[in-house]
């Protein structure tokens, strides 16, 4: 019986999804959108090229890439909770700046503010953790695909004198 | 086996399995890019709905208004290179089944996809380094460009994934 050892798919994932994660968390480097998600999910699909006994299949890359997205979109909501005090404080100073020339804003729009914070944050911040679960999932598993189509390839092991095996002539 | 990867057990269910990733990828597209148009046209009717749709985009987007195309007077729901990406990718969707076909379980070589990325990567490492700083368009430009392979990559992978299991899924091994 052929049993072969089944590829390690997690620990990858956990590695690419933490520095996409933190990456795409501070605010400077934010500035790269999603290819830190894309970049972190080619770095999982890397690492666990080196652990598949043979070439890695694009669905391969796209399951380790979707784990590293999930794992990413976690990380990056737990970065980006300390840095939250700090966006509130810049979107208050941007509000009063908005309200010296807009008469659309509320007046009461600092309670608003104060009240958004302090009662649906639990929730916003779980819907907000799922929302960027499912995008960080799919651009992941992009990553994943491309990662695994730059890194995953390994030779063909050499059939002993059986007939070559057909193979798909689009390959890279 | 035909064209390389799409026959497995029952050519017919396979063709109908590659049909309805790329259907559904395709409505996912034109839903994904609606939203982007959506947003800025919600909030210049004062529709609250559009602070929903800004805070989906956010955390793939910077969102920063010098750097969006303007519809309606608002910002769009993502940056000129985000809507560039995904104005891409619908284009590179919508020449997918004629340039390569369905059901395809490799992707294209990998020199397409560098080829793809190298106007977008030098563009965006030369603003991140201040070298030089270039214009929405220019932006909105290098992002097509890479969008458009993405799909190439993506439907793939789907079907490679979706595709597991048939005998000659393995075709969309990665070999030398």
């Amino acid at each position: 019986m052929n049993q072969q050892k089944k590829p390690e798919l997690l620990v990858p994932a956990l590695i690419g999804g933490a520095v996409a994660g933190v990456m795409s968390g501070i605010p400077l480097l934010g500035c790269l959108c999603c290819l830190w998600i894309i970049g972190g999910a080619m770095l999982a699909a890397h690492l666990a090229a080196k652990d598949f006994p043979k070439s890695m299949t694009a669905g391969d890359g796209a399951i380790v890439g979707a784990l590293t997205g999930i794992i990413a979109a976690v990380i990056d909501a737990l970065v980006s909770l300390p840095l939250q005090a700090l966006n509130m404080r810049l979107m208050q100073r941007l509000m009063e700046r908005l309200s010296e020339y807009s008469s659309q804003l509320p007046g009461n729009w600092r309670d608003l503010m104060q009240r958004g914070m302090g009662e649906t944050s639990l929730a916003w911040f779980l819907l907000g953790l799922f929302i960027s679960a499912v995008i960080f999932a799919i651009l992941g598993a992009l990553g994943g695909i491309i990662g695994a189509s730059l890194f995953g390839k390994k030779p063909a092991p050499q059939p002993a004198g059986g007939p070559d095996v057909p193979q798909d002539p689009s390959h890279s | 086996m035909g064209k390389g990867s799409s026959s497995c057990g029952s050519p017919v269910r396979t063709k109908a399995k590659a049909g309805l990733i790329y259907g559904l990828t395709l409505v996912g597209s034109l839903v994904w890019l609606a939203a982007i148009i959506l947003a800025p046209y919600l909030r210049s009717r004062g529709i609250r709905l559009n602070s929903l749709i800004y805070a989906v985009f956010a955390p793939t987007c910077h969102q920063i208004p010098s750097r969006s195309f303007h519809l309606w007077g608002f910002p769009l729901a993502v940056c000129g290179r985000c809507t560039g990406i995904y104005v891409g990718f619908l284009a590179g969707l919508l020449a997918l089944p004629f340039l390569r076909g369905l059901g395809k379980t490799s992707p294209p070589r990998v020199w397409s996809f560098v080829l793809a990325t190298a106007p977008m990567g030098v563009d965006a490492l030369g603003n991140f380094f201040g070298l030089w700083s270039t214009g929405n368009i220019l932006r909105f430009a290098t992002g097509v460009i890479w969008g458009v392979i993405l799909p190439f990559y993506l439907l793939a992978g789907m079907n490679s994934l979706f595709f597991r299991g048939d005998p000659e899924a393995r075709d969309g091994a990665f070999q030398n």
